[in-house]
């Protein structure tokens, strides 16, 4: 009317992104002419409203209403609203190890869980048995998942929480779980860029889960079919390779091999104190500390595992450790169960072969053979 | 036709007639002003069902838009509205009585006196002397002219009046100044003191003086 | 509708019952065909401003959010109805009743279609204005028997608004009343009869006679008091289509805004500075019939403007169907009403496109712009209006022997007259606008040092 009006603005590149340009700059207007201006503008954007849509931002007219329950925005993958728990697809462990680093630095302490336990030996589990979030008064502050060493908890998109009953935002581990490929889904760069650790401290942790604890209640009957399906199939193929191999059970055949693999960590880890103080029974004092690794592993007492801190008495800590492998051999004797018994009537065998000059060590490394042995007694027993 | 016309005749003089009782004696004064805009609305209707509607219309509008707003507005404006919700009736209030009926009487005895009661209906179809908008018109400039004038000149005085009233001379007009201005103010003022001010001072005083205007 | 009535009912009953039943019909369905608008405008105005702000409005209630306003009923007849305990109870009551009634009575004397006006009053325009300043009496009730300040002070607002706004909107429809020479609402559309600019001048040049649908015959148009002519008709001889028509229409217009308390000058009830003004103590139903009052107050304004400057039910065609006579004329009516529907509409439109564009005016701005800019094109309007109908209908013994336009057909008389006003209203325009233009701010800042010292 007044003006010719740059409807589309020219977009100018610079070094910190797009710049829409537009150009306002009108003439001096005489009586009566802003308001006619401001009338064109007006009915500029009623007409265009009517036919379109504002798509892009340089687009100064258009209808910009998205229609919630219909029409969705796309959310960017940082948007956060309440946490979650993530679990893995296949296997249905929870990534969540209970370390209580988000419980901690809760600002407003929503976040409260329990550590699993393993029914037979009472000790924990890296696993989570309960997990309570109260999502009506958490402030979507994602400290939880900023400080999770595991990637376990994580930021949900999901925003449509309201509510008519009183205290149904408490929400508990089953509801918080998601599966990692959900998570994937709506943050594909976040999840990319944690994949690969996570998924590694989650191979290191399902050794140490007995049974199904740690397995994400939803997916509990899933895991137990998928197992059982693939116990069956493979049942007849072991059986014509290797006959003697009695226990059909699945479960009691995980339970060893993931014992031995703690056995063997186990071992690793305590090597290093054990090489600093020169000993003189090297090989006995190994064999014992093994076997009482051993024993211990079949309780799962992985945090409590033995480390002779490298001391001066050089047979001293060597006896320390057999004893303490005794009496962990004889502990698990008394409450064994299937899983555990294989790895124990094993660890005295290194011992008792080795010719060891302390009598002392010797002796407590008998004992603990003794004692193993027991355990696979008794647990042979307990088999049949 | 004539029924309706008597119904309604006498229905609307009842309403004059008590909503004029009304406003003299109902007590609160806001009131008193609403029951006199009723009556002049049943004025106005009274008018109209004598086929008068430019009269009557115009007392709808000079009366009922405009005096009465008026009125309105001068009790909202002038009176205090708590201390007014309890009018004290005068002790004298048959003197108020008297001169008003003695005045209605002056102006009522002559006309019933000398009127010609049974006055023959209009021809039909001849309009009656006076009825639309261009017979007073014509009224007005011809036959009561000078009345007419008179009336002008004297709503021309009061209009002046009241712009004289309420009329600033240029030089005394003022207008609520800013802070920054009054600031600005007071310091011109206290140039010629002997010993000026400091600035903080000057913000004061004007502070001080900041919940007059 | 009485004549319809007295056929079917006969001597049934008495003469006087049948009028008033006739009247009471007459008035249903003037009020339904107002409410039904006031339905229709209360969604149009949410809709259509929504979109001028890019937005969509309500549109969940029913196809496109037609409901809409059923569901805004509802929720106002189920609302509570407070009264405040200081307020004056009865006042309180009769406030709303009081600003709904003058603007229903408004409705009355508007013609809403060829031969469809409930009532003939020969002094209509005089009627409208006085009605539509009543309702000032209502909103002072409002705002006093609430015994709320604010609700006192959008009252002080809206009457003073009011008065001084009906001064413009009274002087433009002068013009009207100069140019029809009567103040009935009823002739306006037939005089605004023929084509754009020159009006029903335009005659017939065949003594024959010429085709009906394109000729009518015009009895009561400036220029041929007296005898019937037949002129060019084209529906639309409208007077916003001559300077004194446009400027009076303007003036009228941006008046009637004021007192249809519409943005920009809905000052009374600026929300953002006293609340809901006059409104401010009332809920519910009471608050409904402010809202009602106010809507159907813009209706009728809209439908005066449309009936004064714009032709009313005067369109192409409504003329050519009715002098086809038989039953071609009720096509006619309803043509005409069509089309007066269809100007209200339009001049809603604008309404609406003003709230959208323009903020609220300070009440110094208001007055400024009511007594320094319309009031005075008001005034120089009337004066080119008395022009217009000396140049074009005056004899030279009218004249006085000044002036002899008697040998000029009618079209170049208009033609004259058109120029003479056009010449003089856009000056005047301009003078006033450019004394209007720039704020004395300069001037100011001399009074101030004038006050200092």
């Amino acid at each position: 009317m007044t003006t010719e009006i740059q409807t589309e603005p020219t977009e100018v590149q610079t070094t910190r992104g797009g710049v829409y340009v537009i150009d306002r700059s009108r003439p001096r207007l005489r009586a009566g002419q802003g308001l006619l201006t401001g009338l064109d503008v007006v009915f500029r954007h009623f007409r265009d409203a009517l036919t379109r849509k504002l798509e892009k931002p340089s687009q100064q007219t258009g209808v910009f209403t998205v229609q919630y329950p219909e029409e969705r925005l796309k959310l960017p993958e940082a948007f956060r609203n309440f946490p979650i728990l993530l679990y893995d697809d296949e296997t249905g462990h929870e990534l969540c190890t209970s370390c209580f680093q988000c419980q901690r630095i809760c600002p407003p302490q929503v976040i409260h869980m329990t550590q699993a336990r393993d029914p037979s030996t009472g000790k924990p589990v890296p696993a989570v048995a309960e997990f309570l979030i109260e999502y009506d008064a958490c402030m979507s502050c994602g400290l939880c998942a900023e400080v999770c060493p595991f990637d376990a908890i994580k930021m949900d998109h999901e925003f449509e929480y309201s509510t008519d009953v009183h205290g149904g935002l408490t929400i508990n581990k089953e509801a918080l779980n998601r599966p990692i490929s959900y998570y994937e889904k709506i943050a594909p760069s976040f999840w990319a860029e944690v994949k690969d650790s996570a998924m590694k401290k989650l191979q290191g942790n399902m050794k140490r889960r007995p049974d199904l604890i740690g397995v994400a209640p939803q997916m509990v009957e899933k895991i137990r079919a998928k197992r059982a399906e693939s116990a069956a199939a493979q049942a007849p193929a072991p059986a014509s390779a290797t006959p003697d191999a009695a226990p059909a059970d699945k479960a009691a055949r995980l339970a060893a091999a993931r014992a031995r693999a703690a056995e063997k960590t186990a071992a690793e880890a305590s090597a290093e104190p054990v090489s600093e103080s020169t000993p003189a029974d090297k090989a006995a004092r190994l064999a014992a500390i093994r076997a009482a690794n051993a024993a211990k592993k079949t309780d799962e007492g992985a945090t409590e595992a033995p480390a002779p801190t490298g001391g001066a008495p050089t047979d001293k800590a060597a006896r320390l450790a057999a004893i303490r492998a005794a009496n962990a051999a004889k502990k698990s004797a008394e409450g064994a169960d299937a899983a555990s018994a294989p790895p124990a009537a094993e660890a005295p065998a290194p011992t008792t072969g080795d010719a060891p000059t302390d009598k002392a060590a010797r002796l407590a490394a008998i004992r603990a053979a003794n004692a193993a042995k027991k355990a696979a007694a008794q647990n042979d027993g307990s088999e049949e | 036709m004539n029924t309706l016309i008597t119904i309604l005749f006498v229905v609307f003089a009842a309403f004059i007639l008590a909503s004029a009782i009304m406003t003299v004696t109902v007590k609160n004064i806001v009131h008193a002003a609403l029951w006199l805009i009723s009556s002049f609305f049943g004025v106005g209707a009274l008018y109209l069902l004598m086929e008068a509607e430019f009269l009557g219309v115009a007392q709808v509008l000079i009366y009922v838009g405009a005096v009465s707003i008026l009125i309105l507005f001068a009790i909202m404006l002038t009176r205090d509205l708590e201390g007014s919700q309890n009018r004290q009736l005068t002790p004298r209030w048959w003197i108020a009585l008297i001169v008003p009926a003695a005045l209605f009487g002056l102006l009522i005895v002559p006309t019933v006196m000398t009127y010609a009661w049974q006055l023959p209906p209009p021809p039909a179809g001849q309009s009656p002397a006076i009825s639309g908008a261009q017979q007073i018109g014509t009224a007005f400039m011809r036959e009561y002219l000078l009345p007419f004038e008179v009336a002008a000149i004297l709503l021309l005085v009061a209009m002046i009046g009241a712009i004289v009233i309420a009329f600033e001379e240029r030089e005394r007009r003022r207008r609520v100044l800013t802070l920054a201005e009054q600031v600005r103010l007071r310091r011109q003022q206290r140039q010629p003191a002997p010993l000026p001010e400091p600035a903080a001072t000057a913000i004061q005083a004007s502070e001080a003086t900041g919940g007059e205007s | 509708m009485t004549d319809i009535l007295r056929s079917w009912i006969g001597g049934a009953l008495p003469d006087w019952v049948i009028v008033l039943i006739a009247y009471l019909l007459v008035t249903t369905i003037v009020l339904f065909y107002a409410v039904g608008n006031f339905i229709m405008m209360v969604w149009a105005e949410r809709r259509v401003v929504a979109r001028m702000q890019d937005r969509l409005g309500p549109n969940r209630v029913g196809p496109a959010g037609l409901l809409q306003p059923i569901a805004d009923a509802v929720k106002m007849f189920t609302k509570e109805d407070i009264v405040p305990r200081s307020a004056d109870q009865w006042v309180h009551l009769l406030a709303p009743i009081v600003s709904l009634a003058p603007v229903a009575m408004m409705l009355a004397v508007i013609p809403w279609g060829r031969g469809w006006e409930p009532i003939d009053l020969n002094v209509a325009l005089l009627y409208i204005v006085a009605v539509s300043a009543v309702s000032g009496v209502g909103l002072m009730m409002a705002g006093w028997g609430s015994n709320n300040k604010f609700a006192l002070l959008g009252a002080m607002r809206a009457v003073a608004q009011l008065v001084s706004y009906e001064i413009p909107a009274v002087t433009a429809l002068l013009t009207v009343v100069i140019l029809a020479g009567g103040m009935s609402l009823l002739e306006l559309p037939y005089m605004q009869a023929g084509v754009p600019l020159m009006g029903a001048t335009i005659l017939c040049g065949d003594a024959a006679g010429c085709s009906p649908s394109l000729y009518t015959t015009v009895t009561s148009f400036p220029g041929s008091p007296g005898e019937p002519v037949q002129a060019l008709d084209l529906g639309l001889g409208w007077w916003v289509f001559t300077p004194v028509g446009l400027l009076g229409f303007i003036v009228f217009f941006i008046a009637a805004l004021a007192e249809g308390e519409r943005t920009p000058f809905d000052i009374p009830e600026a929300d953002s500075e006293i609340v809901a003004g006059y409104m401010t103590e009332y809920s519910g139903m009471k608050f409904a019939t402010f809202y009602i009052a106010q809507y159907i107050l813009n209706f009728a304004l809209s439908a005066l403007a449309a009936t004064a400057f714009l032709g009313g039910w005067q369109g192409p065609g409504v003329a050519a169907l009715a002098n086809m006579g038989g039953p071609w004329v009720h096509v006619a009516a309803a043509l005409s009403a069509f089309y007066l529907l269809a100007k209200i509409w339009v001049l809603f439109f604008v309404m609406i496109w003003l709230r959208g564009a323009f903020p609220r005016l300070r009440v110094d701005q208001l007055m400024d712009f009511a007594w320094k800019l319309l009031l005075p094109l008001a005034l120089v309007n009337i004066v080119s209006a008395s022009l217009m109908v000396g140049l074009t209908q005056w004899t030279s013994a009218q004249w006085g022997g000044l002036l002899s336009l008697d040998g000029f057909a009618p079209w170049q008389r208009q033609l004259i007259a058109i120029l003479v006003t056009a010449i003089i209203n856009i000056a005047a325009a301009y003078w006033i606008l450019s004394i209007n233009q720039r704020p004395t701010q300069e001037e100011w800042i001399e009074e101030e040092l004038v006050v200092a010292s």
